[in-house]
């Protein structure tokens, strides 16, 4: 007994950082969506393809400069570095083809953007999440 | 003095890393400018022909001599979101260019409409979608490589052109199809073994289809072009061949018409992009209808692996014509002489080698070293300007660039 107690309090005590650690993709309630797939994400936040399933089109929305939150979600998604982002970014601008994410210069901004409009939707910690959203994506640790 | 303090003015802001390139425009109604540049030096090893970047360039570097000249490229460009569906785009560029200046030329000035997410109207002075990853061959810090393979894009004479493309998404299995049609003239001049060609009036039309899936593209695409002027010096030819009255030397004559005939250009590609590693993978095939011009088919393989800042890139590509073989039936060898050597202009057969490493110096400046080993036989001119008689087809490239965006 003493030794399960243990083990589950190291068990939580390893999980207790990365659980608030955790990036999960908010969306707004009326969005009509309920989950996303990790490519679905992809191609939104990429510029691929940006219809939510219920028809509506999606608005990603970035965080301003070099943010660590940022920069750990990018890594996450497609395994790129910032550096290799901006360079995605120059080709496709360049070349004039698709726009960019929405900026937005904190997480608070972000959620209020969300929170304001149907396609939108951000990148934060699960525990920056509040009423006005939805978790459609869970990123993990 | 003018030209060096403006350089140095460039490199210092873009080894300055300064925190100005904004990714991202921050509303819809916006108005934004960018800008993207590269300074760059090169060496080519062989005295007897000048590698040249593409086939824009009238002059290249030879003998071992260091020369800014074919890689530095200075852009600007001007994006207007006027509405959610309607974009406004300028870009100009200033690059080595045919007529030996770097006047700014007008690379895209179009307006976009996306009506939804699934469709892109675009109509204006567009870019063809030549490359897998972008339109533009011009930005270098967008890609792996100091520039694309030479062996591979090098022949694509026109950047841009006069027209409209469409294109449309749609989700097929867990991937994406994306096809686009694109239409218009062309409108450059390109300078092409011993003169400048007219290319204006030129037409092309063409179809894209890829196929995006996780870390995967696919792509197949086609596209002709559709040829209105003469190429001058083989048309002087052609009158002096039809001249002699000889039915086998009028048949000869025929072939250095290029006005009125079409080239199709037929490519398959594959891209794989997983987090550090990047590998890709075009194929292509030219066919002219032009007996003068040969068909050629090439191809790449080029793949890197971030270290750290650091993505070392290894690559192979090849450019091998298939030789027409039309002679003039002729006893006069100084006409004979002339239409061979002409005939011998448009001919392609070489491998190139290619090690480098691209170097993350900060967010919108990257540094790149690379070394080409071409590998062709002495036959292999249309790649370079100025061949020399006694050119064997090698020579090694060394190059050093510092890309950046602003």
């Amino acid at each position: 007994m003493a030794l399960r107690t243990i083990l589950l309090s190291l068990i939580l005590m390893l999980l207790a950082p990365h659980a608030a650690a955790d990036l999960v993709v908010v969306a707004n309630p009326k969005s009509g969506i309920e989950r996303l797939s990790q490519d679905e994400v992809i191609n939104i936040y990429l510029g691929r393809y940006r219809r939510l399933a219920s028809g509506i089109t999606a608005e990603p929305v970035d965080l301003a400069g070099d943010v660590e939150q940022k920069a750990r979600f990018y890594r996450r998604l497609v395994g790129k570095t910032q550096a290799e982002i901006n360079a995605y970014w120059a080709r496709l601008i360049f070349s004039g083809r698709t726009r960019p994410p929405q900026v937005a210069e904190n997480v608070e901004a972000a959620l209020d953007y969300v929170a304001a409009r149907p396609g939108a939707l951000a990148y934060v910690e699960r525990a920056q999440v509040d009423k006005r959203v939805r978790i459609v994506f869970e990123m993990g640790e | 003095m003018y030209r060096k303090t403006g350089m140095t003015t460039l490199l210092l802001a873009a080894l300055s890393c300064g925190n100005t390139w904004a990714t991202q425009p921050d509303e819809i109604s916006s108005l934004s400018v960018r800008g993207f540049g590269t300074l760059g030096v090169a060496r080519s090893s062989s005295d007897h022909a000048e590698f040249a970047r593409d086939f824009s360039q009238p002059k290249g570097i030879k003998g071992g001599q260091w020369s800014g000249r074919i890689d530095s490229i200075l852009g600007l460009q001007a994006n207007w979101q006027a509405t959610s569906q309607l974009e406004l785009v300028g870009q100009l560029v200033s690059r080595y260019r045919y007529d030996e200046s770097r006047d700014p030329e007008v690379m895209w000035a179009f307006a976009k409409w996306e009506p939804d997410a699934r469709v892109a109207l675009r109509a204006g002075r567009i870019g063809a979608d030549f490359m897998m990853l972008a339109d533009s061959r011009l930005v270098g810090y967008s890609s792996l490589t100091v520039r694309p393979p030479t062996d591979f894009f090098g022949p694509l004479f026109f950047s841009h052109f006069d027209g409209a493309d469409a294109s449309l998404t749609w989700p097929l299995g867990k991937g994406l199809v994306r096809g686009k049609l694109f239409g218009g003239t062309i409108s450059e001049k390109t300078p092409l073994a011993l003169e400048l060609w007219d290319t204006s009036g030129a037409s092309t039309r063409g179809l894209v289809l890829d196929y995006l899936t996780g870390p995967w593209q696919l792509r197949a695409s086609t596209a002709y072009v559709g040829y209105s002027n003469d190429i001058q010096y083989a048309r002087r030819l052609a009158d002096l061949l039809r001249g002699t009255a000889v039915p086998s030397a009028s048949i000869a004559a025929d072939a250095l018409k290029v006005a009125g005939t079409t080239t199709r250009y037929d490519t398959l590609g594959v891209v794989y992009d997983a987090g550090p590693l990047q590998v890709q993978a075009m194929l292509n095939s030219i066919r002219h209808e032009a007996g003068y011009l040969h068909n050629s088919h090439a191809g790449y393989l080029l793949a890197g692996y971030r270290l750290g800042t650091v993505t070392p890139y290894a690559g192979v590509s090849w450019w091998k014509s298939k030789l027409k073989s039309p002679s003039t039936g002729l006893a006069d060898p100084d006409l004979n002489d002339a239409f061979d050597f002409v005939m011998g202009t448009t001919v392609a057969d070489q491998t190139t080698y290619t090690l480098g490493a691209r170097w993350s110096l900060c967010r919108n400046t990257a540094i790149k070293l690379q070394w080409d080993a071409i590998r062709g036989s002495a036959a292999s001119k249309l790649p370079f300007v100025r061949s020399q008689p006694d050119w064997n087809g090698r020579t090694n490239v060394i190059s050093a660039v510092v890309d950046f965006i602003f």
